[in-house]
């Protein structure tokens, strides 16, 4: 064998491993709440991973088979999460169950989000500007709702998602058409501390202080009860916990007919999500009702 | 009594209140505040994804400049009113943390070089 030939193979080999995004490990403790094996993705209400998360209920991918297939609602787990690309990915590993005895007090598959191609609710939303509105009023556009509360401190969770969104709306404002036929909508589950003033400032830090951007992407809240339903709606989870708020991540695509098109919960890239949010604005209309014609609040 | 052990008992008695009131307020607790700057704080300041708005500042020699990174006075009530009331896209911890525990994340950040 001629080893000479070798050594590049072997130097690329290692260039390419070098290249390869960092992976951090963090000790994970929680319970099972729900299993999907649609998506090989587990909820779990876990306690304070220190320098990832706070004690939170979120989904997590599972890449170890054996540990998903053993693992039911309602068992105390450990596990290793492991991150890349700096905490914008991350999964499972190493599940172990510590106890079973809980297992037969969850159901799985608690929420029932709506399906693809189902109409969005019609129930009313108030915006940073106090005026209300529904998510049925942006007939004619593409629109993509995400969750959010403006306290969230877990970086990769509410402030990524603000950060998503704020880089598609830039995206999108290069393109007038685009622009036009398009909707953002940020809706907080938070709507206690989430009031209009405090969405108006959240949302100008990332709108560049340009009040203008409002008009292609709204923050809104509304009642408790009203928030409950479009969060079941959707399939997001959260409930509140020593004044932290624990919460899934979910995105929803609505198409120009106001129809569910799409949802991500666990892995999306912004360049995904504008691509699908271009793609359901070719197959729509031309608004006959402009955005501002909203009744106010 | 000589005039050496006077400074020295005069020393003794001022230390503690002076340690006391350099920033980090009464029965503050950095080693606490390490422990909630590295539950709250780290993942942001330390180690931001790269994909945010707007990438959190380091807070090494917070308080050894004349100014915060948002151009205000690096005070102890400069640096409690941002951590509680939030900046820009820096989330607020209003409510979400006590008094004691503002004290001690004060004391720790006095502690970054």
């Amino acid at each position: 064998m001629n080893f000479q030939r070798l050594i590049p193979v072997v130097c690329f080999g290692i260039l390419l491993s070098g290249c390869q995004s960092k992976t951090k490990h963090y000790d994970l403790k929680g319970e099972v709440l729900d299993k999907n094996p649609a998506t090989n993705e587990i909820t779990v209400k876990h306690e304070d991973i220190p320098g990832f998360m706070p004690a939170m209920t979120m989904s997590y991918s599972v890449k170890d088979p054996n540990g998903f297939r053993q693992v039911e609602p309602g068992d105390d787990i450990t596990a290793d999460v492991i991150t890349a690309n700096s905490g914008n990915q991350y999964w499972l590993e190493n599940v172990r169950i510590t106890d079973e005895s809980g297992r037969k007090t969850i159901k799985p598959g608690t929420v029932h989000r709506l399906d693809i191609g189902d109409h969005v609710p019609a129930l009313s939303l108030l915006n940073q500007d106090g005026k209300s509105f529904r998510l049925g009023d942006f007939k004619g556009k593409a629109v993509l709702i995400t969750f959010v509360y403006t306290r969230c401190p877990v970086p990769t969770f509410c402030p990524r998602l603000s950060s998503q969104f704020a880089k598609i709306q830039d995206d999108l404002a290069k393109t007038p058409i685009d622009f036009a036929k398009t909707h953002l909508v940020t809706i907080s589950f938070d709507p206690k501390y989430d009031t209009p003033p405090v969405l108006r400032k959240y949302g100008l830090a990332y709108l560049d202080n340009d009040p203008a951007g409002f008009s292609h992407w709204d923050f809104a809240s509304t009642n408790p009860g009203d928030l409950r339903k479009i969060a079941d709606a959707f399939g997001l989870e959260y409930f509140e916990e020593d004044n932290q708020i624990s919460h899934s991540m979910v995105i929803v695509l609505i198409s120009p007919e106001g129809t569910v098109a799409k949802y991500w919960s666990t892995e999306w890239t912004t360049a995904e999500l504008e691509d699908a949010l271009r793609q359901q604005e070719k197959v729509g209309v031309i608004p006959t009702q402009p955005h501002g014609q909203r009744k106010a609040g | 009594m000589n005039r050496m052990v006077q400074c020295a008992i005069l020393f003794a008695a001022l230390f503690p209140c002076a340690f006391l009131y350099s920033g980090c307020g009464p029965g503050a607790s950095a080693q606490r505040g390490q422990d909630l700057f590295d539950l709250h704080c780290a993942s942001c300041h330390d180690d931001p994804p790269p994909d945010l708005k707007k990438q959190p500042p380091k807070l090494e020699g917070l308080f050894k400049a004349k100014y915060l990174p948002s151009g205000a006075p690096a005070t102890d009530t400069q640096v409690r009113k941002t951590i509680v009331g939030g900046l820009r896209t820096m989330p607020a911890f209003d409510q979400r943390l006590s008094n004691q525990d503002l004290n001690d994340l004060v004391a720790y950040l006095h502690t970054l070089n």
